[in-house]
């Protein structure tokens, strides 16, 4: 028996678990499942040696354990598959179900390659996978990779006397339905000599596959439920845990938006990735792009802001044929882009808040060609007080600051940019409660100031409840299209028809 | 408002708050330290010696700053210095003072022809200018077939405005250096290029995502390294009337010394010309301070490697980057 107490982690002024709690018992499927942030992963790297909590206990078995890293959690019988799969590439599979522990087939300092391949055979034929385990894991099937991650993972039962628990970090995110249902099948017959701990965030196939289920919240494990006594509709409840969503998405501040159009897209397609795209988006209009994973959604997010070029169609913007090449482009023709990796691609995490203010319209601080640095503080200053951006100066350098904080950041370089079409790229992702709320109230601003927004989100309530339109994506084409008034918004379920 | 945690920001180390000085005191404990060991050091004359010492091995590490900041690494700078000393050497009977903005030009195409090749053609700076410095290398041995190229009493006096000393004997060298750093501190604090030269060193793709041009403005940054090699090479010419395909053999381990010890991170995105300034007198100091303590001056290049290892190890924050290449 396997059992996380109490135990909490912060990443600064981050809580990513507060006192969570979980067991897993012997031959048993576990689930745990949440919303974005809710603190899954962390957990799932605590319980993978892959991070030390900051208080909290282990125990296996009653005894307590300290995981310093993923070897020695290893040797405790706990393995993780990866939700980014961990495999090498370009090495062939036999070396990646092998790598870090070639010692017994190794003599003299010599690997024997046959011997290592005969071992990988067997080991692939326990998840029931029959493919040359000389060939290259980057030539398998998504599916394939991931039942060698499986058989990795498994192997520790020849190197460890305790039973195994197995982590599978949202396996299914990349996987086809056939291959989720032989996936499934693998589990269940494997619960004979491994207990399993299954993340995912869609709850119709955790409610198949568990035995029990752990709902996380906010950091918190706020429920614990035998699958044969809940539903998705009450996991959905406990895991989304609010009841005033009209409130909450600040519904009453949905003003109609303007008549004049933006921004519009004529049978826009990008090769592979989706086609046949028509929209319009109208002045104060947030319109929100549903879909899964590979629907096309993420890709056409990122031609509006010039990263992927359309390969053809149209794209005009306030009327003129706009094509957009380069994200300088796209600047140029007044459009805006709020990524969902705010660490990365949102600022320049060393340099100070008012230079990442400043850095899409440099122009506006220049007197003479010269950037003039009081008038560059102003900028920033006003912006400082409008967003009520929390900082103790403008000349703080933006890694120091919140999640939320640095988000308006953000928002503030489109405004001074005078951007008047948003990409708001996963914008809540990874922030806080009250952080997401802010944002919902910066959406209602910029859309009552009249600036046309896309928006993709983790959470279809997230869409539903901010948009005013919603296009909904699947397999790279515009399924269905909604209107999503105040107070008379589509049901998820709706939604979700025309998504799967 | 809730969910913004009461910290919001981290509060700033002691040691955080100093980092940026520690550059300057050394400098100090280094002279105040060669003095002590050998008294008469610390000389107008000595430190004009020092002064003049540093100032080209500033211009030459000025231009790789603009490339390290970047993230980049320019390996071509004493190559470049070379083949600007040999092209002012030939060009000056020729064509006569025409010669020195040739020569400049000559360093800008090359620097830009090693930013293309990095940028355009996505290969790793540092195998992109190591190419580049082969060539330039070539192309010197080939001009006189290796041999060193001396300047005529002519040309000496066409470059006495470089060589010569100016009022009552500051050597102009120092001039020189000293309008490029005030040049290069300006353009970094005042221009878009310097601003955008930051954001980019610091967080190339949401530069990008800000809708910065990054391609060019990594380009142009090795054209300025270029130019400012082959200022230094011409300075150098100057000196020692001469052009020769090795004249800066030697120099390139101590430029890079120059920007890091001087507080530019190798990694880019932290970083100035000023620092550059002062991490240049640093390693003049050391080095002509090791000939005035009577150290064998084959060891220096121990010293400079030492110097450079401890300078990266105390500059780059490692916690910030996933994997050392």
């Amino acid at each position: 028996m396997l059992k996380v107490e109490n135990v909490s982690k912060s990443f600064g002024p981050v809580k990513a678990l507060r006192n969570a709690s979980i067991a897993v018992g012997a031959h048993e499927v576990v689930g745990l499942i949440g919303e974005n942030g809710a603190g899954k992963s962390t957990l799932m790297r605590v319980l993978s040696g892959g991070m030390r909590p900051d208080t909290g206990t282990i125990t296996i078995d009653g005894s307590p354990v300290v995981l310093r890293d993923t070897s020695q959690a290893n040797r405790y019988g706990i393995a993780m598959v990866f939700q980014e799969q961990s495999l090498l590439l370009n090495m062939s599979v036999a070396d990646n179900l092998h790598l870090a522990n070639e010692q017994p087939f190794t003599r003299f300092g010599v690997i024997s390659r046959r011997r290592m391949i005969e071992a990988a055979r067997e080991r692939l034929a326990k998840v029931g996978l029959d493919i040359d385990p000389s060939q290259k894991a980057g030539e398998l099937s998504f599916a394939a990779r991931q039942m060698v991650e499986l058989a990795k993972a498994l192997s520790l039962e020849e190197r460890t006397n305790t039973p195994l628990t197995i982590l599978l970090d949202e396996p299914t995110s990349v996987l086809e339905t056939k291959d989720i249902k032989i996936l499934f099948d693998r589990i269940r017959s494997l619960k004979s000599r491994a207990s399993f701990v299954f993340v995912s965030h869609r709850l119709d196939e955790v409610l198949s596959i568990s035995d029990r289920i752990y709902v996380m919240k906010d950091a918190e494990v706020v429920a614990e439920r035998t699958a044969g006594a809940t539903s998705v509709a009450s996991l959905h409840a406990m895991m989304v845990g609010r009841d005033l969503d009209a409130e909450y998405y600040r519904e009453a501040r949905q003003e109609s938006p303007g008549d004049e159009v933006v921004l519009e897209a004529r049978s826009l397609a990008v090769g592979g990735a989706y086609r046949n795209v028509n929209f319009t988006l109208r002045r104060g209009e947030v319109l929100g792009v549903a879909g899964v994973i590979e629907s096309g959604r993420e890709e056409l997010t990122r031609t509006l802001f010039g990263f992927l070029p359309q390969t053809s169609g149209v794209m005009l913007i306030e009327g003129r044929e706009a094509n957009l090449r380069t994200p300088t482009q796209a600047v140029a023709a007044g459009v805006g882009y709020i990524p969902r990796e705010r660490r990365t691609e949102g600022l320049v995490m060393d340099i100070s808040v008012a230079a990442n203010i400043t850095l899409a319209r440099l122009d506006a601080t220049m007197r003479h060609g010269f950037i003039d640095h009081r008038r560059e503080r102003a900028i920033a200053v006003e912006w400082i007080q409008r967003l009520r951006i929390k900082t103790p100066s403008a000349n703080q350098v933006c890694r120091n600051l919140s999640g939320g904080n640095q988000q308006k950041i953000v928002i503030a370089r489109w405004l001074t940019a005078n951007s008047r079409i948003l990409i708001l790229d996963h914008p809540t992702r990874g922030l806080d409660v009250g952080a997401k709320e802010e944002v919902y109230d910066m959406i209602r601003n910029l859309s009552a100031e009249g600036v046309a927004i896309v928006l993709t989100s983790d959470t279809l309530e997230e869409t539903i409840g901010l948009c005013h339109t919603i296009l909904v994506m699947r397999d790279g084409e515009i399924t269905a299209r909604f209107d999503a008034p105040p107070h008379a918004k589509p049901a998820q379920v709706a939604l979700l028809e025309h998504m799967v | 408002m809730t969910g913004f945690a009461a910290t919001e920001s981290v509060p700033v180390s002691f040691a955080e708050r100093v980092r940026p000085f520690t550059p300057l005191l050394l400098l100090v404990l280094l002279s105040t330290g060669v003095n002590i060991a050998e008294p008469g050091f610390a000389s107008l004359e000595t430190a004009s010696v020092v002064i003049a010492d540093a100032s080209v091995l500033f211009l030459l590490a000025a231009g790789l700053t603009f490339v390290i900041m970047l993230g980049g690494i320019d390996l071509s700078v004493q190559a470049a210095a070379s083949f600007a000393s040999m092209v002012v050497a030939e060009l000056l009977p020729r064509v006569g003072y025409a010669a020195f903005p040739i020569t400049i030009l000559a360093g800008l195409v090359m620097g830009l022809a090693s930013g293309f090749v990095h940028v355009k053609l996505r290969i790793p700076s540092f195998v992109a200018t190591l190419a580049t410095a082969g060539i330039m290398t070539g192309l010197s041995l080939l001009m006189e077939g290796g041999r060193t190229v001396s300047l005529t009493d002519e040309g000496r006096e066409q470059v006495a405005w470089i060589s010569g000393a100016w009022l009552s004997g500051v050597p102009n060298v120092i001039v020189i250096a000293i309008v490029v750093a005030i040049g290069g501190m300006l353009a970094q604090r005042y221009t878009r290029f310097g601003r955008y030269s930051a954001a980019i060193g610091a967080g190339e793709p949401a530069a990008r995502a800000a809708g910065i041009s990054v391609d060019p403005h990594k380009i142009i940054a090795f054209g300025l390294s270029g130019v400012f090699a082959a200022l230094a090479g011409v300075v150098l010419a100057a000196r020692l009337s001469s052009g020769s395909p090795d004249l800066a053999n030697q120099l390139l381990l101590p430029a890079i010394a120059a920007v890091v010890v001087g507080g530019t991170a190798i990694t880019g995105g932290v970083g100035s010309i000023g620092r550059t300034m002062v991490g240049a007198l640093i390693v003049s100091i050391v080095r002509i301070g090791m000939t005035y303590i009577g150290v064998n001056i084959f060891a220096q290049q121990i010293v400079f490697g030492a110097a450079l290892i401890f300078a990266v190890f105390v500059t780059i924050d490692r916690s910030k980057l996933p994997v050392i290449k």
